[in-house]
C-alpha cells in the first residue's frame, strides 16, 4: 500500500516538473537555513572539542552583586573568591580555575605582528577539558605552582610563529617581551567556545594580575567536572549552599550576592543576557529560538500549502474515481500526507547537501576564526524532525480539502473552489 | 472596473484566503528588511566627523603598579611617545574610543526651561582635536586657558547637541549647562566651543548629540590608560614594536596593545553587518519562494479557468482586457494583503517600538508596498499573457 502511494507520488512529481522544482526549492532552502543555524548552535554548545563531556561539565562564570538601591553589578568572578569557595567543593571530580575571557598579547615574527588571544589557566584545566594535543604535552599543576614560563599554543599560532608544528615544542615563544617555553601544541579551538578558546594558554601564576584581590567580581571563571551526569544537579545544589553562607562583601552597599553553576548553554546565555538566575535564561532562549524558527517556517509552509492545493485540485477526477470506488476520507488524507512527506523528504536530502555546502563555505571564509562546522548525527536528527514537521504542517490542509470533495462533482472535474 | 474586481475577489475570499495570508507575510518580511535597510543607510549617509586613517589606539595595562605611581609613569610614557619619530600627536582618552563598542552617555540641560538632552560624553584633552581632525564650528578647542581652575568648567558640544539644548537656534557659546545626574547637579559647565559631528560609534551608529568634557594634562584623578595616537602615513609593524618596547621600558613593565582605527573599524563593521546581511539573505530567499509560489498558483489558476476566459473572449473581450483582468485580480489580492500588513506595520511608529524615528518606518512601508506590487505584478505577467493567448474556439471545445 505504502509502496503504491510512493509510486503514485513519484509519478505525480514527474508530471509537472516545474512545480516539483518550485516545491523542492522552497523546502530545501528552508531546511538549509534552519540546519545551518542549528549546526552553528550545536558547534557552540554541543559536545565538541575541547568541551567534549558537556553532560558532566559545569561553569561558574558570573557573579551578580545586588545593590541596596536595586542596582546590579555583573561580571566574571574574582580569583580569590573561586579559590576559597569553589575549589574546595566536594561533589565535583575536578575543579579548574582560569581567566574568564581572553586578553590580547603581541608576538613579533620578523616584521610581522601576531596578535594572540591568551588565556591563563591552572594545570587542572587540561584534565577537565579534552584538548586534542597535536604535539607535546600540557603543563602540569606542579609547573603552574612554580610559575614556570611554559606555554601551550594552538596549531595555527605554532605554524605562524615557528613555521611548523613539529618545530614548536621545546622552543621559546616571546609574548610581550617575555619568553615562554612551548611544551605542547593543540588543535585549533573555535572562538565560539568562549570558555576554553585561546591562541596561547599560559600558567595562571604567570599573570601580572593580583590573584589575592578579595573582590568578588573579577576576571576569572571555574570549570567543574562532575563524576557522572547525575552528579551535575548535586554540584549545583552544593554550590548554592556555599553561596548561601558567603558573606555579602559590603553590607552597607550590597543587599545580596548571586552566582550559579551553569551548563555550557546557560553559561553563554547568562553571559549575554546578564540573567543570573539558576537556569541562566535557557528557557527564554529556547522559547525565542523555537518561536523564531516557527515564524520562519510559516511563509515557506504557506507557500507549499498554496501550491499543493492548486496541484491536488488538478487531480480532482482521480480523487473522484477513488471516492467512487469506496476510498474513505481518512484513507485519502493518509495518501496525500504520505505524498507530501515524501516530497519534503526529497527536499530534506537536498537541504542537507546544501547545508553541508554552506557550512564548508563558512569554514573556508574564516569568518569564524578556527571554525570547523559540519553535519553530525544531531544535525541529521534535527533535519529529520523538521522535515516531518514541515511535511505534516504543509500537507494537512490540502489533504483535508481533498477529503471534503464530493465524489460526483469531483468526477466531473468541478473542484468547487 | 476596479470596484468590480474588488467585488469579484471579495466573493472568493475563502478560496484566496491563504494567498492573501502569504502576501501579508511577504509584506511583513519586506517591511522588516526595509526598516533595517533604511535605518542603516540613513546612518551611513550621515558624516562621521573625524579622520581615522593613520590613527592608532594604544591600550595600556599597568598591572600591579600601585595607583599612586601610575600617573607619573603615564606622564613619562606620554613624553616618550610624543618624542618618538613617526608619532605626530598623542591624546589620552577613556575606553569609548572610535569604533570600540563602548559608549558613555549622560544628560545635560541649559536650565529649567530648556530641554534635557541625552548624548554621548567623551573625555578629551587639548590634543584630541589634532589627533582626530575634528572640525570646529564656533568658539575654540581646549587649550592652556582651561588649566586655570575657574568657577565654571569648560565643555565643548557638537552642533546636534547645540540644536537640541537651545531649540531657539541661538548660539551655545559662553552659555552655561549642567548635568542632570544627581551627583553632578551643582557643577556648571561653560560651552567654549561647538564642533561638527563626532560619531565614535562608527558609520552605522545613529547620530547622537555629543559632549566633550575637559581632561587637563595634569588631571590625576582618573588614569585614562587608552591613548589615541596620530602617526605618520606609512607607519607599520616596526613602529608598533618600537612603541610597545618604549612603553615597557619607560614604564617598567606596562603591557600594551596597539590597534589601528581602520582595523578597528573593519572589525566593527564585520560584527555589525553580519546579522543584517544574514537576515537579508534569508529574506531574499523567502521572497523568491513567495514569488515562485505565486507564479505557480496563478499559472494553475489560468489553466483551470480556461473555459471561463474562453467565454469572455468569445463574447468580444480583447486579449489585453483578459490579461488586464488577471493582472488586476492579483493586484487586488495584493492590496488586501497590503492593508493587513500596513495595519501591523503602523503599530511600530504608533507605539514607538525600538526607539527609531517614525520617518524610517514610513519610508520602509513605502518601499515595502512598492516592492510587494512589483513582486505580484512580476509574477502575474507571464500567466496573464498566457490567459490572453487562449483561443476561444479551443477553450470552449474542451468543455
Amino acid at each position: 500500500m505504502l509502496l503504491s502511494y510512493l509510486k503514485i507520488a513519484w509519478k505525480v512529481l514527474l508530471r509537472r516538473k516545474f512545480f516539483t522544482a518550485i516545491s523542492l526549492f522552497g523546502i530545501s532552502f528552508t531546511l538549509m537555513i534552519l540546519l545551518v543555524v542549528y549546526a552553528l548552535f550545536d558547534y557552540t554548545v554541543g559536545p565538541h572539542q575541547p568541551e567534549l563531556r558537556t553532560d558532566r561539565l559545569l561553569f561558574v562564570t558570573r557573579m551578580k552583586l545586588v545593590y541596596r538601591d536595586g542596582g546590579l553589578s555583573n561580571g566574571n568572578m574574582g580569583y580569590a573568591f573561586l579559590d576559597q569557595h569553589v575549589r574546595p567543593l566536594k561533589t565535583p571530580e575536578k575543579v579548574s580555575l582560569s581567566l574568564g575571557n581572553f586578553s590580547t598579547v603581541v608576538a613579533y615574527v620578523g616584521n610581522q605582528t601576531l596578535k594572540l588571544d591568551r588565556k591563563f589557566t591552572d594545570g587542572e584545566f587540561w584534565q577537565v577539558l579534552d584538548f586534542d594535543f597535536v604535539a607535546g604535552r600540557p603543563y602540569n599543576p606542579r609547573e603552574v605552582h612554580d610559575a614556570a614560563h611554559v606555554a601551550v599554543l594552538n596549531e595555527t599560532t605554532a605554524r605562524r610563529y615557528f613555521g611548523s608544528v613539529a618545530g614548536a615544542v621545546g622552543h621559546q615563544v616571546v609574548l610581550d617581551a617575555v619568553p615562554y617555553q612551548v611544551v605542547g601544541v593543540v588543535a585549533d579551538v573555535a572562538i565560539s567556545r568562549i570558555n576554553s578558546y585561546a591562541d596561547v594558554w599560559l600558567p595562571i601564576t604567570t599573570t601580572t594580575d593580583n590573584l589575592r584581590n578579595p573582590e568578588y567580581i573579577g576576571r576569572y571563571q571555574a570549570i567543574l567536572l562532575a563524576r557522572s551526569p547525575a552528579d551535575v544537579d548535586r554540584i549545583k545544589d552544593e554550590y548554592q549552599q556555599v553561596m548561601a553562607h558567603v558573606p555579602v562583601p559590603d553590607p552597607k552597599r550590597f543587599a545580596k550576592t548571586e552566582s550559579y553553576a551553569h551548563t555550557v548553554l546557560a553559561s553563554l546565555t547568562s553571559r549575554f543576557t546578564n540573567e543570573g538566575a539558576a537556569e541562566g535564561g535557557v528557557g527564554r532562549f529556547t522559547q525565542m529560538g523555537l518561536g523564531l524558527g516557527l515564524l520562519f517556517l510559516l511563509l515557506p509552509a504557506l507557500n507549499l500549502v498554496n501550491i499543493n492545493v492548486s496541484r491536488t485540485l488538478e487531480r480532482a477526477s482521480e480523487i473522484g474515481v477513488r471516492k467512487a470506488f469506496g476510498a474513505t476520507a481518512g484513507r485519502l488524507v493518509g495518501q496525500f500526507l504520505v505524498e507530501n512527506i515524501f516530497l519534503t523528504l526529497l527536499g530534506g536530502v537536498l537541504g542537507l547537501a546544501l547545508a553541508a555546502g554552506v557550512l564548508a563555505l563558512i569554514n573556508s571564509s574564516h569568518f569564524l576564526p578556527y571554525a570547523h562546522l559540519g553535519l553530525n548525527e544531531r544535525v541529521f536528527g534535527v533535519a529529520l524532525g523538521i522535515v516531518l514537521f514541515f511535511g505534516v504542517l504543509s500537507g494537512a490542509y490540502p489533504a483535508y480539502k481533498i477529503s471534503k470533495l464530493h465524489a460526483v462533482r469531483a468526477l466531473k472535474g468541478d473542484t468547487g473552489s | 472596473m476596479i470596484r468590480h474586481l474588488f467585488t469579484l475577489m471579495w466573493n472568493r475570499k475563502r478560496a484566496n484566503g491563504l494567498l492573501v495570508l502569504e502576501i501579508f507575510l511577504a509584506f511583513v518580511v519586506l517591511f522588516a528588511v526595509g526598516s533595517t535597510g533604511v535605518y542603516l543607510w540613513s546612518n551611513y549617509r550621515a558624516p562621521l566627523g573625524f579622520e581615522y586613517e593613520h590613527v592608532w589606539e594604544i591600550d595600556m595595562n599597568p598591572g600591579n603598579q600601585p595607583r599612586a605611581e601610575q600617573y607619573a609613569t603615564l606622564q613619562r610614557v606620554l613624553a616618550r611617545l610624543r618624542a618618538t619619530p613617526g608619532v605626530v600627536t598623542a591624546s589620552r582618552s577613556v575606553d569609548n574610543t572610535p569604533f570600540a563598542f563602548s559608549n558613555n552617555t549622560t544628560e545635560y540641560t541649559a536650565g529649567a526651561n530648556n530641554p534635557k538632552v541625552y548624548g554621548d560624553i567623551y573625555d578629551a584633552g587639548p590634543e584630541l582635536r589634532d589627533v582626530l581632525g575634528l572640525r570646529l564650528v564656533a568658539g575654540r578647542w581646549f587649550d592652556r586657558r582651561d588649566e586655570a581652575a575657574g568657577h565654571r568648567r569648560p565643555i565643548i558640544i557638537t552642533e546636534l547637541a547645540q540644536a537640541k539644548l537651545f531649540p531657539g537656534g541661538e548660539s551655545a557659546l559662553g552659555k552655561a549647562i549642567h548635568s542632570t545626574s544627581e551627583g553632578d547637579k551643582d557643577k556648571e559647565y561653560e560651552v567654549v566651543g561647538v564642533t561638527g559631528p563626532y560619531r565614535a560609534g562608527g558609520e552605522l551608529s545613529e547620530p547622537q548629540p555629543g559632549y566633550f568634557s575637559y581632561v587637563s594634562p595634569q588631571d590625576t584623578a582618573r588614569a585614562l590608560f587608552d591613548l589615541l595616537v596620530r602617526v605618520q602615513p606609512g607607519s607599520g609593524a616596526a613602529l608598533e614594536k618600537r612603541l610597545q618596547d618604549d612603553i615597557r621600558t619607560t614604564s617598567g613593565g606596562w603591557a600594551s596593545s596597539i590597534v589601528s582605527l581602520p582595523e578597528q573599524r573593519l572589525t566593527q563593521l564585520k560584527l555589525l553587518l553580519t546579522l543584517p546581511i544574514v537576515l537579508g539573505v534569508v529574506c531574499v530567499f523567502l521572497l523568491v519562494n513567495v514569488a515562485l509560489g505565486l507564479f505557480g498558483v496563478l499559472w494553475l489558476n489560468i489553466n483551470q479557468r480556461r473555459s471561463e476566459l474562453g467565454v469572455r473572449r468569445a463574447l468580444g473581450a480583447s486579449g489585453a482586457a483578459i490579461s488586464g483582468q488577471v493582472l488586476g485580480e492579483i493586484l487586488v489580492l495584493t492590496t488586501f494583503g497590503l492593508v493587513l500588513g500596513l495595519v501591523v506595520a503602523a503599530q511600530f511608529p504608533l507605539l514607538g517600538v525600538l526607539d527609531v524615528k517614525p520617518g524610517v518606518y514610513l519610508a520602509a512601508m513605502g518601499l515595502a508596498a512598492v516592492g510587494l506590487y512589483a513582486l505580484a505584478a512580476g509574477c502575474a505577467l507571464y500567466p496573464s499573457q498566457l490567459a490572453a493567448r487562449i483561443q476561444p474556439a479551443v477553450a470552449l471545445r474542451e468543455e
